[in-house]
């Protein structure tokens, strides 16, 4: 098994169309004055400086495929039939990870602490957007890099704590890929710290 | 050098013709699947020495080595060490097999890895990987280089270097962009052609990932800004599955009848990427036979880049702004962050000067305890992948310049070559090599010139030693040197002639550091936008300043005579600015409009900045209002709390977001904040409405929810106690105990946690105490609360409702 592979930055475009979404902004039914948009944007544009994005991923041979789990090369079974669906037509699993960094959090916490909860949600709504785009952006960039293998990645991805693929899978993705060293911590209720952090797992497959 | 001549050769008589896929061809002569092709090739080199020649035999001019993925770091995958030797005997190889009539390009693939600032790779380490395989394929007798295929442009640069650095040997680079345009990292076609051909690549282009017809647009884009030849090297079409295989849907007749249209388009040298065949290449080489390269565009370019955008200089169009206040210099919050290599606020400001107008920005690390070389790499590494302003390089550190040209990402800005002999003979071969522009500014061995001839007189020193490296006027910005007129009356003049003669003489682009002009003097504003103007009537094409004084707003009317007074100052009617101070001592520089509401009745007011979340100017429409006789019971009555509801309606009805609705709470909680003290004086306790006791259950750290779930029920006048997150069954059932609630909060977002909360509910039944409990978070559901026996609410206006029906029922 190779070393994860880091992006020490994730270069995605501000995600505002999501950000909004997420804060339950709708086209058609959300009145939104001037004066009160300058202030989500400009609370936008404060966390995008607090944000740092970084990703991370890992190749690891698959050695068997069960109808309730998946064997890795590395002697660790997941146990998912969700999973091991997912995974039918893959040899390899592909494990990455993204995280928004620790100084956004700070500042979500002290906005709370401070009485400025509305500019905090929009915090907490970019950090958690940032964090989803870059896995997307690992996944197109994968995508990109193993077409030239002839390989790509399954569509899907699942995160520990979705379905059957219990949250405590999130201690052993934490350490294959190392988090610790993206300055990523795991709580005994399997929490990564800094909060706006995410993992997931996806299959690699021949196109052929 | 013999391949440039070759190919200059064929270029004067049809396009130069590339050869086309290998790794397709592979794969259909038996390449199995997970190995790596080059080290197959050297178990088969029947199967690639085929390949070659069958190109060779359609017509291509120059063909790839088979060696895309023949670097250290990808032959580690296969555990393979010996990059320099594999390349070595696979060049080899294509010379053998393609004969002595064509050119053998050594090719030369991504890494797989990340380079900074994007990845962990160091800029030194990519360099070491491409020049051990560069040296390899040398060694192997190879005509020219070709780094292809590259998604991330600092990659690419670190290749062009590593080849740069070996020899001086032709080098095509081409970038893999998608439909729409960009790499995944961001760049455009024409960001990475003036990055590249800056670098010193001998032809810059695009293969793969999109077929002929798309790759036409890149090529055009490219065209009008290209010094060096275009390459297009496209895939035969899309890829698609037919029977669980890949196939590329153009034929060669298909694919060779885009050729026309490339060659129109702007492209020299043209081949096939994935899914193309030596069929491919052949119909298109016979397609081309009689095509000629377009020329290339005569007018010189002066362009910078980030790694998402060129800016380009063009004189006669708008004005461009740098911005400057990125400099520790007098900020001191910029120099504490710098020097504990903190980038927060660094970025902020890098920031709010885009948002503001500026087109690039100027970065200057240079200060007492800060260490500039260390600092110029962090700032870089921050800034590149950050925004897309390119970066102005300032510093006058010859080194730090070099280490920041090595690193960035772009076409950066030096700020500043002069004419001092040591300066310029250390920055000239850097600036070069880097292939970035520079602010020249007109300071020689003996200081500041005075005149403006002096100042002339050294910049065509510069410009003259410049021919040497290969740089003409184009590659540089002639500073017209501000100078305070305070101190110098005569300045201004001088400054004005050095710019009017660059400009219109030179051709050049001219810039000035704009704030220099008003040091030392008051009403500063009006001093730089007169002399703004006055630059601008001269030619002037960029501004260093802070953006937000040159794209703000501009000046009322009334105060056209303040820009009066400073033209007399600037052009020395008045002189020693005798008027111009006077007149600023005795008046305010900028009277403030008043803004008001004053149709409103103060209870409008009131409910509007309630509606409105404008939380600032509570405080004084609530003082005003009880000034008027508004009775404060009244005001909680009749507008804050039908305000409060009018809002949780509209977000019901998602004509509000959650950013409005906790701004209205905000603006609410400041509102009874104000009024307390009064309400107490009137005895307004009997309006609590009952003690909610809060809390995110043990494990769980997530409490934005739970926060606003608190404040919510504060601004209806709940008393909450909030025990905060991460607290434990036993602490909870303590709080209950001590403050007796009528209501229990309990909040998780994770699975693993949310079961603290049937533990907290067991335990109060177990302990025999009595209260409600509403539950509440992201994997919390209606029927998992009914299961534990609690409430549920989805949001935070669903959890006032909720918590009003438990207190009614009680």
């Amino acid at each position: 098994m190779d070393d994860p592979i880091v992006f020490d930055t994730v270069p995605i475009q501000i995600p505002t169309d999501a950000i909004y979404r997420r804060l339950g902004y709708r086209r058609a039914s959300t009145r939104l004055s001037d004066e009160q948009k300058e202030k989500v944007e400009q609370a936008i544009e404060y966390g995008m400086s607090l944000v740092r994005l970084q990703g991370t991923y890992l190749r690891i041979p698959i050695q068997e495929k069960k109808t309730g789990h998946v064997s890795l090369l590395t002697g660790v079974v997941l146990e998912s039939r969700n999973l091991a669906h997912l995974l039918k037509g893959s040899c390899e699993i592909i494990m990455m990870a993204s995280t928004a960094g620790s100084h956004i959090i700070d500042a979500i916490q002290a906005d709370a602490d401070e009485g400025n909860l509305a500019r905090a949600v929009v915090l907490d709504a970019l950090a958690s957007e940032m964090t989803d785009g870059a896995l997307d952006w690992i996944v197109e960039r994968l995508n990109r890099e193993f077409r030239r293998e002839n390989k790509r990645l399954t569509r899907r991805r699942f995160s520990a704590g979705y379905g059957d693929f219990a949250l405590e899978n999130q201690r052993y993705i934490h350490s294959a890929l190392r988090l610790k060293s993206l300055g990523i911590s795991i709580t005994e209720y399997f929490i990564l710290i800094p909060e706006k952090s995410v993992t997931a797992v996806c299959g690699l497959e021949h196109f052929l | 050098m013999a391949t440039l001549k070759r190919l200059t050769e064929i270029a004067k008589k049809r396009p130069i013709m590339l050869d086309g896929a290998t790794g397709t061809e592979l794969q259909k002569a038996g390449l199995p699947q997970g190995v790596s092709p080059e080290l197959w090739c050297t178990q088969h080199p029947e199967v690639i020495r085929g390949i070659h020649a069958a190109y060779t035999d359609a017509g291509a001019d120059i063909i790839y080595t088979c060696t895309f993925g023949a670097n250290a770091a990808k032959l580690s995958q296969y555990q393979h060490t010996g990059a320099r030797e594999l390349n070595k005997k696979l060049a080899l190889l294509a010379r053998e097999a393609a004969g002595e009539g064509v050119l053998i390009a050594g090719d030369i693939g991504p890494t797989g890895y990340f380079v900074e600032p994007f990845g962990t790779l160091t800029v030194e380490e990519a360099v070491a990987i491409f020049k051990e395989q560069a040296t390899g394929l040398l060694e192997g007798g190879v005509d020219l280089l070709v780094i292809e295929t590259m998604m991330d442009i600092q990659e690419a640069r670190a290749a062009l270097i590593a080849a740069k650095e070996i020899g001086d040997i032709y080098t095509i680079v081409t970038m893999t962009y998608e439909e729409r345009g960009r790499t995944l990292n961001g760049t455009d076609p024409v960001t990475a052609l003036i990055t590249l051909q800056g670098l010193g690549a001998d032809a810059v282009g695009c293969n793969c990932s999109t077929g002929p017809d798309d790759m036409q647009a890149f090529i055009a884009a490219m065209k009008p800004f290209s010094k060096v030849p275009l390459v297009a090297k496209p895939n035969a079409g899309m890829p698609h599955t037919v029977d669980g295989r890949t196939v590329f849907n153009m034929g060669p007749e298909e694919f060779a009848s885009f050729g026309r249209g490339l060659v129109k388009s702007g492209a020299d040298m043209i081949g096939g990427c994935c899914g193309s065949t030596p069929g491919h290449i052949r119909t298109l080489s016979r397609a081309l036979e009689k095509e000629r390269p377009l020329t290339p565009p005569s007018e010189p370019v002066s362009a910078v880049t980030s790694t998402r955008r060129a800016v380009f200089l063009d004189r006669k169009k708008r004005l461009i702004v740098v911005g400057e206040r990125i400099n520790p210099t007098g900020k001191s919050r910029l120099a504490q962050e710098l020097s504990e290599g903190s980038m927060v606020y660094l970025k902020q400001l890098a920031r709010e000067q885009a948002s503001q107008g500026a087109d690039l920005l100027d970065i200057n690390v240079g200060a007492a305890h800060i260490d500039e070389k260390k600092t110029i790499e962090q700032v870089i590494y921050s800034l590149a992948p950050f925004t897309e302003c390119p970066l102005v390089i300032d510093s006058s550190n010859a080194s730090v310049i070099e280490r920041a040209l090595r690193l960035y990402p772009g076409r950066a800005l030096i700020n500043s070559v002069s004419g001092e002999t040591e300066k310029l003979e250390r920055l000239l071969p850097v600036m070069a090599r880097y292939g970035a522009m520079a602010i020249l500014l007109p300071i020689g061995d003996g200081g500041v010139p005075e005149t403006a001839q002096e100042r002339k007189d050294i910049v065509c020193s510069v410009l003259q030693k410049a021919k040497s490296y290969g740089l003409d006027i184009s590659d540089f910005v002639i500073d017209g040197l501000t100078l305070s007129v305070s101190s110098n009356p005569q300045s201004v003049a001088h400054t004005l002639e050095v710019i009017h003669w660059s400009s219109s003489r030179l051709k050049a682009h001219t810039i000035i550091g704009l704030s220099n002009v008003s040091f030392g003097l008051p009403g500063r504003r009006w001093i730089n936008a007169a002399f703004l103007e006055m630059a601008r009537d001269k030619g002037l094409s960029i501004v260093i300043a802070d953006p937000s004084h040159i794209t703000g707003p501009a000046p009322p009317a009334e105060e056209a005579s303040y820009l009066d007074l400073a033209r007399a100052v600037l052009v020395g009617r008045d002189r020693n600015a005798a008027r111009f101070i006077a007149h600023f001592s005795s008046a305010k520089e900028s009277p403030k409009k008043e803004t008001g509401t004053e149709a409103l009745s103060p209870s409008e007011t009131l409910h509007s900045a309630i509606l409105n979340g404008d939380k600032e100017i509570v405080a004084g429409i609530i003082t005003g209002a009880l000034r008027c006789g508004y009775v404060p019971a009244a005001l909680v009555d009749d507008v804050i709390i039908p305000g409060i509801l009018e809002v949780g309606d509209l977000f019901d009805k998602k004509a509000y977001f959650l950013p409005q609705l906790i701004a209205s709470a905000e603006a609410t909680k400041e509102a009874f904040s104000v009024l307390a003290p009064y309400l107490e004086k009137e005895g307004d306790a009997k309006r609590d409405r009952g003690t909610i006791l809060i809390a995110t259950v043990k494990g769980d750290i997530h409490d934005i929810g739970k926060n606003i779930v608190a404040l919510m029920l504060r601004n209806h006048r709940f008393n909450v106690i909030d025990l905060g997150k991460d607290v434990s069954s036993e602490a909870i059932i303590a709080g209950i105990k001590r403050h007796k609630p009528a209501i229990v909060g309990l909040s998780a977002l994770m699975t693993t946690t949310m079961t603290g909360m049937k533990d907290v509910i067991d335990l109060v039944e177990n302990e025999g105490l009595e209260c409600k409990f509403i539950v509440g978070g992201a994997v919390v559901t209606s029927s998992y609360a009914r299961s534990i026996g609690a409430a549920y609410a989805k949001d935070s206006v669903e959890a006032v409702r909720v918590t009003e029906q438990l207190i009614k029922k009680e």
